[in-house]
């Protein structure tokens, strides 16, 4: 039915007091013959739950969960094996051993990309890409407010504009000046599927890269997206790719949680990211090398057990506070890959979402997030909780990070909604 | 997917110098009728690829377009009304995207293409 090819960006296993553990970082699946649907969701959600050594040859076995439209799928994965399993044939997977697990990772420095931009973050594939993707419905049924500035800006826009939305969630903007034309793109295919469903132009795609003709758009917006990417160089990626798919003259919304939260008390509600991750997942370098179980949430503090509902509402309109940016220059010139924002605030976080269980039935991807530890059950509240991750801006870090970008000029930044707001216009 | 989105996309895999256009191979497309409004088509005719968009509306069976266009076309209201529906009535639901240097095929599924790239796509050359 299907043919898989699966490569190893690093590995290592347990066995004779040395860790062995593999991370896939890529995956092909070829189709040959059921829906495309399949693969698409496929491709997007797994996680290498279990691994078994293989004593002989220090080689592993490989015991993948994913979730997908079928259901959960098993596969299993051996050296120089083609295993059947539920309809799905598997293509023979290679695992080696290597003494120096970070080779292939800092082997491909090209174009003088910094490798924070290269790979998708497990961080993000984890606790963003799959948390979205298990919750799309739900979090869709919270998402229609418009916020009165993104709105403002997409009315100012002459008619017959080409709108860009990266990041579009369930799609609240497309179509919101109904004289533009929108299309919308986010990396979460469940998300797409609902945007598509009404009636929406709309395709699966990474902010990162972003698949459009350089200058066709007469604007676009980022709204509620950069503080899910985990390096400052993915951050400033987006941006350009925000900026290069626009015109000469055309603007670009961003908009981004603040550290500066109106209500403080949400702050109390977050999980700072321990140490540990922070220095794993977002740290300078590469990755650590961990084992399997550390993926999973067993060792990061609960949140505060508060009310539920809170967490997941949009913010209230109302309350609206403009705040200038003329103190911005002021935290200019702190340090400039500081994780962290002036005076020590913290600014990694996960930010709980909670699926009801009646929510959580809807999906599978349920299932599997529990089973694989990404999840966790709370009874009290009857749901299921995911942690988000999210990289939340201090003042000014989203103006120094545009500062930086060829070929665009900042139009207007403000704060609004605990959220930093920028318009660039490319030049 | 309608044709101006097509026009638009472009492979964007690491080390193809013009992933534009992607080639289309349409297995189903629907026609939806759209209201006309002459100010955005040309308004939007500058952006449009024409030899792109003709061609993709070839390859959905749409074949009233000229070969080549010129602004003095855009006076023409029967050159509008075929432009307006190769742009945007002709939707496709079901086919696949082809990077015209690599070969790499992106699907289009209920209408929704797949651009996201594998990793070693997106920054690694192989």
């Amino acid at each position: 039915m299907y043919a898989y090819e699966l490569r190893f960006q690093r590995y290592f296993c347990q066995q004779k007091g040395v860790s062995y553990a593999a991370k896939i970082f890529s995956w092909t699946a070829a189709l040959q013959s059921t829906s495309n649907e399949q693969i698409l969701r496929l491709n997007r959600s797994y996680s290498v739950s279990n691994i078994v050594p293989n004593t002989d040859h220090c080689r592993a076995i490989l015991c993948i969960q994913m979730s997908s439209s079928l259901g959960l799928l098993k596969l299993h994965k051996g050296l120089h094996s083609t295993i059947q399993s539920d309809g799905v044939e598997s293509s023979a997977v290679e695992v080696e051993q290597t003494p120096q697990p970070r080779k292939l990772q800092s082997a491909n420095h090209d174009n003088g990309c910094p490798s924070s931009v290269k790979f998708t973050p497990d961080i993000e594939k984890k606790y963003v890409h799959h948390v979205y993707d298990a919750i799309a419905p739900h979090f869709s049924s919270t998402r229609f407010a418009k916020w009165p500035k993104v709105a403002s800006f997409l009315n100012s826009l002459v008619p017959g504009s080409v709108i860009l939305d990266a990041g579009c969630g369930n799609g609240k903007y497309l179509g919101f000046n109904p004289h533009c034309y929108y299309v919308g793109c986010d990396i979460s295919a469940p998300l797409i599927d609902i945007c598509a469903g009404r009636g929406h132009e709309v395709l699966v795609a990474d902010a990162v890269n972003l698949p459009y003709r350089t200058d066709f758009g007469d604007a676009a917006i980022s709204i509620a997206v950069l503080h899910h990417l985990s390096t400052e160089g993915r951050r400033r990626k987006a941006i350009e790719e925000l900026v290069r798919v626009v015109r000469k003259g055309g603007l670009v919304l961003i908009t981004v949680w603040a550290v500066e939260q109106e209500d403080r008390s949400l702050l109390t509600k977050w999980t700072p990211l321990a140490c540990k991750y922070e220095e794993e997942w977002i740290g300078p370098g590469s990755p650590r090398l961990r084992s399997p179980s550390a993926a999973t949430l067993e060792s990061i503090p609960e949140t505060e057990e508060k009310s539920l509902c809170h967490d997941n509402e949009e913010k209230a309109p109302e309350e609206s506070k403009d705040r200038g940016l003329d103190s911005a220059s002021e935290v200019n010139n702190n340090s400039l890959a500081s994780s962290n924002g002036k005076n020590g605030n913290h600014q990694e976080y996960f930010i709980p979402w909670h699926l009801p269980y009646h929510r959580a039935e809807v999906s599978g991807a349920s299932a599997t997030a529990l089973a694989s530890g990404l999840a966790k059950k709370d009874d009290k509240k009857g749901a299921v909780v995911y942690n988000r991750y999210y990289h939340v801006f201090a003042e000014g870090e989203l103006e120094r990070l545009a500062t930086g970008i060829d070929h665009a000029v900042i139009r207007d930044q403000f704060y609004d909604k605990s959220n930093w707001c920028i318009i660039l216009e490319k030049t | 997917m309608r044709l101006l989105t097509h026009n638009m996309l472009s492979s964007n895999i690491k080390g193809v110098s013009n992933g534009f256009p992607l080639r289309l191979e349409v297995e189903k497309f629907i026609e939806k009728e759209v209201e006309f409004n002459a100010d955005f088509l040309r308004n939007m005719f500058p952006k449009i690829e024409w030899k792109a968009l003709v061609d993709a509306a070839k390859t959905l069976g749409y074949a009233d377009l000229p070969e080549e266009a010129d602004p003095s076309l855009l006076d023409s209201d029967d050159f509008l009304k075929k432009y307006h529906h190769a742009l945007l009535e002709l939707h496709v639901e079901e086919g696949v995207l082809i990077c015209p240097e690599t070969g790499r095929k992106f699907p289009v599924n209920k209408g929704v293409p797949n651009m996201l790239l594998h990793e070693d796509e997106g920054f690694w050359r192989l």
